[in-house]
């Protein structure tokens, strides 16, 4: 047997020992802290750049005033409009006003009906999350262990077929599959209804438009991923221990693999809340993309800067949690930095 | 005169009661595109490892080393695959088995230790957690035994603080500790065969006689196969040694035989590129040319393209020969 001598001597010369790198690995919280103080001073800066190109890009495009008029307005009512909601004054003065309300969440009163604008975001939110959520599950429940599977033996045939499938979906434009949806199971098969939120169905159909067109992507990334990470000498050592196919694919090459696929799924959450424009506008989704719509057509400038000052915070606050990701997922990014 | 001991002095292969690994005309080959002969990347290797003997695997890169290790474990990259041969485990036939079977001898009857230390370890995984994960995988015990085997594994390579190095990330550790937890994780099943693989290669001069010294110390009952191309490493820790060239064995015999009396021109010719220190020479003579690629049909003695000494007959494949007290496949052979 070759049990190791134990009683041998191997002589470290001195200082060997010591002179190995001391790096120290800082607790996952500890580091997650770190992270997010350094970004909510950047999410500040942020929130203030939107806020001001906000205000200014709806200065720039259109008389407040004489919106609110609306077509039959003389110059005494636009005056009297005016006054009332302070648009007499300077640009300046109402520049930093806007600003101070900002910061309280008070972008004023929705022009169309009176009604708070941060209200009427914040009403849609729930509606608005409903379907981010069922995508974003739907969207990793289907691209991870699809991007695995076809990552983990490319040049099998089957795989290759499915490559190509995917590839084909990620060109086809989310509407259309939307459109076909609905011709299919709303019009001839009459199994899903297609408008509005009215329960658990009618979230299949917009959910699954959502992540069709992501799922594609972060599939093909995990795929190459995985297929990249099974090349690499870890696998060879651990296959060299005995572990099976699944150990090799499963326990080791996916954690790396998702190392490259966070940044993208980040991004891709991120983009939902107010991305999902089109999917909100196909199945009548009372969410936060068809409010803006609605909003930026009748000039409700209120409600597009308080929906464009909420999203600007989900991003953020998505980007920050890919970051925790990583930081949970890579060791790496948890040294101490002497 | 036992078996062994002739099999030792003569460097021939001879089956014994204490061969622990036989390997008999391996042929490990890779479909070429388009073409019906593959490229054998391991031509027919033959030899024994009798217990408590560490073999030498010399050669250039590309000589099929490293493959013919691969295929000792059955893991060959694909699509190259062992297409003739036996090789034996203790008289077990290990070559033919189903994966489910071939899976319990890898880490646990041979155990290996790769090149690259850098690449070697998986870097989102703790060191504990990829050793206990073998551990766990071999032997019937819990995890916390398990992770008790870990700690003292890594302490028997003379890794300081073994404790805290188990929580230990790979890129935490330099190039030397990392290759001991390689080194522990080879050895943490206590294999009966230790293949390892360019060990020392990738590790500065210091960290590289460390190592040495971690093989020759405290594995010295170990049945080994040391692959290198470095005559020096060969020369410090092995008995016998196999000279391969494109995927041949060409010459084998005992370290001291072959290295003061090499018969093989390719053989010769590794030698007088080896610097050395006990020896006044004027310079370090290279051998000219390279090694046939994967490409290269190979008819006849492989090298006699680069062979200063070929003639006609080298046309023929030589095969492998008694020559005083070795084997060697030359139809011109050196010294006497």
């Amino acid at each position: 047997m070759t049990d190791i001598a134990k009683d041998a001597k191997v002589a470290v010369p001195a200082g060997a020992a010591g002179s190995e790198r001391q790096v120290e690995t800082i607790p996952v919280f500890r580091r997650t802290m770190d992270q997010v103080k350094n970004r909510v001073i950047e999410l500040l800066c942020l929130l203030f750049f939107v806020s001001t190109l906000l205000f200014f890009l709806l200065r720039l495009t259109g008389d407040p005033a004489a919106v609110l008029a609306g077509e039959t307005g003389d110059q005494e009512q636009l005056a009297l409009i005016r006054r009332q909601y302070g648009l007499d004054q300077p640009l300046w003065y109402q520049y930093f006003v806007f600003l101070f309300k900002a910061i309280q969440f008070d972008f004023g009163n929705s022009l169309a009906n009176a009604q708070s604008a941060i209200g009427l975001v914040f009403e849609r939110l729930p509606t608005s999350f409903t379907l981010v959520g069922i995508a974003f599950t739907a969207n990793l429940l289907i691209s991870i262990p699809a991007g695995a599977w076809l990552g983990s033996r490319p040049d099998r045939t089957g795989r290759k077929l499915a490559a190509t499938a995917v590839f084909v979906m990620q060109g086809i434009p989310g509407y259309i599959v939307g459109l076909l949806l609905i011709q299919v199971f709303a019009v001839e098969l009459r199994w899903l209804p297609s408008i509005g939120n009215q329960g658990p169905l009618s979230w299949i159909m917009p959910a699954t438009t959502v992540a069709s067109f992501q799922a594609p992507h972060v599939l093909r990334v995990i795929s190459a991923n995985v297929a990249e990470a099974m090349r690499e000498d870890y696998i060879r050592t651990a296959r060299a221990n005995g572990a099976s196919f699944s150990v090799l694919l499963w326990r080791h090459a996916l954690k790396n693999a998702m190392l490259g696929a966070t940044a993208l799924i980040g991004a891709q959450v991120s983009f939902l809340l107010g991305g999902s424009i089109i999917t909100e506008v196909i199945f009548a989704w009372p969410g936060l993309g068809r409010l803006m719509v609605t909003s930026v057509q009748t000039l409700d400038f209120p409600v597009v800067q308080a929906a464009v000052f909420v999203i600007a915070i989900f991003v953020y606050t998505a980007i920050m949690l890919t970051d925790v990701v990583f930081i949970m997922i890579d060791p790496r990014l948890r040294r101490q930095r002497a | 005169m036992t078996a062994i001991q002739e099999a030792a002095a003569t460097g021939r292969s001879v089956a014994t009661a204490d061969t622990i690994l036989a390997v008999k005309d391996v042929v490990v080959e890779f479909p070429r595109p388009r073409q019906n002969v593959g490229f054998r990347a391991v031509n027919g290797v033959t030899f024994n490892l009798n217990r408590g003997e560490t073999l030498g695997l010399v050669g250039e890169s590309g000589s099929g080393k490293s493959m013919t290790a691969l295929s000792l474990l059955g893991i060959v990259p694909a699509p190259g695959k062992i297409v003739e041969g036996s090789i034996s485990l203790r008289g077990r036939r290990i070559d033919n088995l189903g994966l489910k079977e071939m899976r319990t001898i890898r880490g646990k009857d041979i155990g290996m230790v790769f090149q690259d230390p850098m690449t070697g370890l998986n870097p989102v995984r703790s060191v504990g957690a990829q050793l206990t994960e073998s551990v766990m995988r071999h032997q019937n015990v819990t995890r916390a035994e398990a992770e008790e085997i870990a700690f003292r594994a890594l302490d028997q390579v003379s890794i300081p603080s073994p404790r805290d190095r188990l929580k230990a990330f790979p890129h935490e550790l330099s190039g030397g500790l990392r290759q001991r937890v390689m080194i522990s994780l080879a050895l943490i099943n206590h294999p009966e065969v230790i293949i390892a693989d360019e060990a020392t290669t990738a590790l500065d001069a210091t960290i590289q006689a460390q190592i040495l010294d971690l093989f020759r110390l405290r594995l010295t009952k170990a049945t080994m196969i040391i692959i290198t191309h470095d005559m020096g490493v060969a020369a410090e820790i092995c008995d016998r040694i196999a000279v391969m060239y494109a995927g041949r064995i060409v010459e084998t015999g005992t370290i001291a035989e072959v290295l003061s009396n090499p018969r093989h021109p390719y053989t010769v010719g590794l030698l007088a590129a080896v610097p050395r220190f006990d020896i006044r020479r004027p310079k370090l003579v290279p051998i000219p040319g390279v090694p046939p690629t994967a490409e290269d049909i190979i008819r006849g003695c492989a090298f006699k393209s680069r062979c200063k000494f070929a003639q006609a007959k080298c046309d023929e494949r030589p095969p492998l020969t008694h020559l005083g007290g070795r084997l060697a496949s030359c139809w011109f052979p050196r010294g006497a």
